[in-house]
C-alpha cells in the first residue's frame, strides 16, 4: 500500500477540537486523519485496515468498484453509518482536527455540523427554497432575519443558484429541476459553514449539463472548504480533483495525486482500473 | 458459432389448439373470475346504497301522518300548555335547588341542627308550596284536555286499523267481509269542540296564575346570604320572563288551526333537527336524530382526544426512533389490539373500567376534576375511554406507514446538517406526513362512530341531550348513540312501521358520515402522495 504523503500527523496533532489545525508545510496541511480503520456491517467487513488523510482545502476523490467501501468510509467521516443497524467501527481511528469522533464523548451532532454532506439522491426537503436553506441553521439556533437572509444569498450564490431562484425564494425546493436540486441541496450544506463537504456520487443522476455545473461548483468551493467526493465516473474524479484514492475490496489500494493516479499509477490494480480494463 | 444448416425462421402462427369452454379459454375464465370477483364488490355497495334508501325513504311520509295526526287531533295544542307546565316545573326545581343551598348553608356555617334549620326555612318552604301550588288548576285543565285528544288520536287510529283490514280482505277477494266493516268517517272539528270551548277557561287560569305568581314574589322570603339572595333575584327575574311568556301562548292557542296542513319539509327537519328521540309513547312518537348524533359525536370526539396522541405518538415512536427489537415486540401488540371483539372489549368495560373510574372519581383529592364525583358507571367517558382502544390500532397502522414513506433521503439530509433525532422527527418527518397523519386520524374517526357493541354496553343508553353546560363535566353523562339505537330497537320493531324506517335513516345518516369521512381521507391522502412526490 503507498501512501504518497509521508505521516507528519502524529507530530503535531491537537487533543481538542476547534483548536487550529497543526502548523504543516504551507499546501499540505492536514484536516483529518483515517487510521487502521476496520468496519463492519453486521458479519460483512466493509472496510480493512484503511489509512488515509485528508488535506484541507482540496478536493479528494475515492474512486473504486462498486462494493469496494468508499461510500462507507465517507459515510465514516460525519458518522452516517451509525443510523445502519449493525454497522460499526470495530478498529481504527477517524480523527478530525486531532479529535477521534468515534470517541464516547464526542457529540455526534457536533461532527455532523463541521462535516456537512451531499447525497447521491437530490434531497430538498419538502419545504420553501428559503426554509431548506435556513433550516441547518435554525437547528442551531439563529433567528435573526436578516442574517439569515443574508446567509441564505451567500449560500445561494456560493452554490451557483442565486441567480436562477432569487425570484422564488419562498416557493417549493421540489419544484426546481434535478441539478437545480442539488445545486440547492449544496447551498444547504454550505450555509452551515462546515469544513468539509462529503459528497455521495452528486451527479450520477444527473445530466451531463448539469453535471459540468457541478464539477464548477466544486472548483469553485474547494478555495473554501476540504471536499470529499466519491465517484464512478472517472473522467470526473480526474476534471475535480486534487488527490485521489482507489479502494478495492474494502481496502485501499493507492493514495496520491490525481495526476500520478492516472498518468503513473504505482499499482498495477489502479493501472487496470482506471484505464478501464475491470471495475 | 454458425449453425451447420440456417433453420428457416419460425412462423407466428397458432401451432396449438386452446381447450375452450363454453368458448372462453383458460385465461379468458382467469380474467373474468378476477374480474367478476371486484364487480361484486361494486355491486354489493350499490346494492347496500340503494336498499338504505328504499327503507328509509318512506320515513318522511310516515312521519309526515304522523305530525299530521299529531296536528289534526289536537295534540299540538294541549302541548302549548303542557309547555307552560312544564315551565312552571322548571321553576319549581329551581326553588328546590335554592332550598337544598340555603340548607346547607344553615346546617354548615350556621351549624344549625336539622330541626332547627327546618324551622328557619318555614317561611321558604310556605313560599315554595304556594309557588308549586299555583300551577295546579292549569295543569288539570290541561290533564283533561290531554285525556281527550288522547282519545281522538286513538279513534282515529282504530278506523285506519280497519281501514287496513278493509284493504286485506278485499285484496284477498273477502268482498262482503269487507263491506261488512263499518268504518265511520272522524269529523275532527266536532271532536276538537271541548279544546276549543276550553280556551275561555284557560284564558281565565292563565291570568289566575300570571296574578298568583306576581303577589307572591312581592312577598318572597329575603335570604340571608348575598350568594343565596343573587340566587333568589334570578329566580324573580326568571318568574317574571316566564308571566311575561304567558300572551303568547294565548296567542298561539287563539290562532292554532288544525285543518292547517304541516308542511312537507317539518317531515324532514323534524328528524335531522328534533331534540327528542321518543318511540312507543301513549302520547305522541318523535324520531328527532338530535340526542342520538350528539352522543354519538361527543363519544367519538373523547375516543379521538385519547387515541390520536397514543396513536400518532406510537407509530412517531416505532417508526421512527425505536429499535428494531423494540419494533418487533410493539407493532403486535398495538395491532392485537383490533383483533380483540369488541363485545369482550365493551363487557371489560361495564365490569372494570366503568367501576374502577366511577370509583376513582369519588376520591376525594381527585374531586376538582370536572364531572367528579359521578354515580353513573356507564357515560361517555367509560365509553369513550374503551373506543379510543379501538382506534388506536387503525391509527397506529396507517400513520405509521405514513411515516414510512417519508423518503430517507429527508431523514439523511436533516442528521447531516447536524439535527438531531428528535428534531428530524418533529421538523422534517412529521411535516412530511402531516397529510397521511390526519387520514389516519380520519380513518380512525371513521372506525369509532360505526363501532356499536361497546357504546351499546357502556355509553349509558340514556337518548337525551346532555346538559353541555356542565363544560368538561359533560363527559360524566350517559348518552345512546346511531349505532347503538339501531342495535337496540331493530329486533323489536314491526316491519314498515315509521319506527323502522327511522331506524333506516339513522343508519343512513351513519352510512353517509362514513362516507364523507373515508372520501376526505382519500382526498388528503392523494394530495400527501403528490407534495412528496
Amino acid at each position: 500500500m503507498v501512501i504518497a504523503d509521508p505521516p507528519l500527523m502524529d507530530s503535531s496533532a491537537p487533543e481538542l477540537a476547534g483548536t487550529p489545525p497543526p502548523p504543516a508545510p504551507a499546501e499540505r496541511s492536514v484536516v483529518a486523519q483515517i487510521e487502521h480503520l476496520d468496519f463492519f456491517y453486521g458479519t460483512t467487513q466493509a472496510l480493512k485496515d484503511v489509512t488515509l488523510d485528508l488535506e484541507s482545502r482540496k478536493v479528494t476523490a475515492f474512486i473504486g468498484p462498486s462494493g469496494c467501501g468508499k461510500s462507507t468510509l465517507l459515510r465514516c467521516l460525519n458518522r452516517m453509518n451509525d443510523l445502519i443497524e449493525g454497522a460499526r467501527v470495530a478498529g481504527g481511528t477517524v480523527r478530525i482536527h486531532g479529535t477521534n469522533i468515534y470517541d464516547r464523548t464526542v457529540d455526534v451532532i457536533e461532527v455532523r455540523k463541521r462535516v456537512g454532506m451531499v447525497f447521491q439522491k437530490s434531497n430538498p426537503f419538502p419545504k420553501s427554497i428559503y426554509e431548506n436553506i435556513t433550516y441547518g441553521l435554525r437547528l442551531h439556533g439563529r433567528r435573526d432575519k436578516s442574517r439569515l437572509d443574508a446567509i441564505v444569498e451567500q449560500a445561494l450564490r456560493g452554490a451557483a443558484l442565486w441567480d436562477e431562484v432569487k425570484d422564488r425564494l419562498h416557493q417549493s425546493g421540489l419544484g426546481l429541476s434535478g441539478g437545480q436540486q442539488q445545486r440547492l441541496c449544496i447551498a444547504r450544506a454550505i450555509a452551515v459553514e462546515p469544513e468539509i463537504i462529503l459528497m455521495d456520487e452528486p451527479c450520477s443522476a444527473l445530466d451531463p449539463v448539469a453535471t459540468a455545473k457541478i464539477e464548477e461548483l466544486i472548483q469553485e468551493l474547494r478555495a473554501r472548504f476540504t471536499i470529499v467526493i466519491v465517484t464512478h465516473n472517472m473522467q470526473q474524479a480526474a476534471r475535480v480533483s486534487d488527490r485521489t484514492a482507489f479502494f478495492y475490496l474494502g481496502s485501499l489500494v493507492e493514495y496520491a495525486d490525481t495526476r500520478d493516479i492516472f498518468t503513473n499509477p504505482a499499482k498495477p490494480q489502479t493501472e487496470a482500473y482506471v484505464s478501464g480494463r475491470f471495475g | 458459432m454458425i449453425p451447420p444448416t440456417v433453420a428457416a425462421p419460425p412462423r407466428f402462427t397458432v401451432s396449438r389448439r386452446r381447450l375452450r369452454l363454453l368458448g372462453l379459454t383458460a385465461d379468458d375464465g382467469i380474467r373474468w373470475f378476477f374480474g367478476g370477483n371486484a364487480l361484486i364488490a361494486v355491486i354489493v355497495l350499490t346494492l347496500i346504497t340503494l336498499f338504505l334508501f328504499r327503507e328509509g325513504a318512506g320515513f318522511f311520509g310516515q312521519n309526515r301522518s304522523n305530525l299530521e295526526i299529531y296536528r289534526r287531533a289536537g295534540l299540538e295544542y294541549v302541548d302549548f300548555i303542557r309547555a307552560q307546565t312544564d315551565d312552571h316545573t322548571a321553576l319549581t326545581r329551581y326553588l328546590s335547588d335554592l332550598r337544598v343551598r340555603w340548607m346547607t348553608w344553615l346546617l354548615e356555617q350556621e351549624r344549625h341542627s336539622l330541626e332547627e334549620a327546618n324551622a328557619r326555612l318555614e317561611d321558604f318552604d310556605r313560599f315554595a308550596d304556594r309557588f308549586a301550588g299555583a300551577v295546579d288548576p292549569l295543569r288539570e285543565l290541561m290533564s283533561g284536555l290531554a285525556d281527550h285528544a288522547s282519545g281522538i288520536k286513538a279513534k282515529y287510529q282504530l278506523t285506519q286499523d280497519r281501514r287496513v283490514e278493509q284493504a286485506q280482505l278485499a285484496a284477498a277477494g273477502r268482498t262482503a267481509e269487507a263491506a261488512g266493516i263499518e268504518i265511520s268517517a272522524i269529523d275532527f272539528e266536532r271532536e276538537l269542540e271541548p279544546l276549543r270551548e276550553s280556551l275561555p277557561t284557560y284564558r281565565q287560569l292563565s291570568r289566575d296564575l300570571a296574578g298568583e305568581l306576581t303577589a307572591l314574589l312581592a312577598e318572597a322570603p329575603a335570604p340571608p346570604t348575598p350568594a343565596l339572595r343573587q340566587r333568589m333575584d334570578r329566580f324573580a327575574e326568571l318568574t317574571r320572563e316566564y308571566v311575561a311568556g304567558f300572551p303568547a301562548v294565548e296567542h298561539r292557542l287563539e290562532t292554532w288551526d288544525s285543518a292547517q296542513p304541516v308542511p312537507a319539509h317539518r317531515a324532514f327537519t323534524s328528524f335531522l333537527f328534533g331534540r327528542q328521540w321518543l318511540t312507543a309513547s301513549s302520547w305522541q312518537d318523535w324520531y328527532g336524530i338530535v340526542p342520538l348524533f350528539v352522543g354519538s359525536l361527543l363519544v367519538a370526539a373523547l375516543a379521538l382526544l385519547l387515541a390520536v396522541p397514543l396513536g400518532v405518538g406510537a407509530a412517531i415512536y416505532v417508526s421512527q426512533l425505536a429499535s428494531s427489537r423494540e419494533q418487533r415486540l410493539i407493532k403486535p401488540c398495538i395491532e392485537f389490539i383490533s383483533a380483540i371483539p369488541s363485545v369482550v372489549l365493551g363487557f371489560f368495560g361495564i365490569v372494570i373500567l366503568g367501576e374502577t373510574l366511577r370509583q376513582l372519581s369519588q376520591v376525594s383529592w381527585l374531586s376538582w376534576l370536572p364531572g367528579f364525583p359521578y354515580s353513573e358507571r356507564l357515560n361517555i367517558l367509560t365509553a369513550g375511554s374503551l373506543l379510543a382502544l379501538v382506534a388506536v390500532p387503525t391509527i397506529f397502522t396507517l400513520a405509521e406507514d405514513a411515516l414510512n414513506n417519508v423518503p430517507r433521503g429527508f431523514k439523511e439530509a436533516s442528521l447531516a446538517l447536524g439535527a438531531s433525532q428528535l428534531q428530524t422527527v418533529l421538523k422534517i418527518i412529521v411535516p412530511a406526513s402531516l397529510s397521511g397523519i390526519v387520514s389516519a386520524v380520519l380513518l380512525g374517526f371513521g372506525r369509532v362512530i360505526g363501532e356499536t357493541m361497546i357504546v351499546l354496553l357502556c355509553a349509558g343508553n340514556r337518548i337525551e341531550i346532555p346538559d353541555f353546560t356542565r363544560g368538561v363535566a359533560v363527559v360524566t353523562e350517559p348518552v345512546h348513540t346511531m349505532t347503538g339505537i339501531i342495535a337496540q330497537e331493530m329486533g323489536e320493531v314491526v316491519r314498515d312501521s315509521i319506527h323502522y324506517r327511522a331506524l333506516f335513516m339513522v343508519g343512513l345518516v351513519l352510512f353517509l358520515l362514513a362516507l364523507v369521512i373515508n372520501y376526505a381521507a382519500q382526498k388528503i391522502m392523494r394530495r400527501y402522495r403528490l407534495s412528496t412526490g
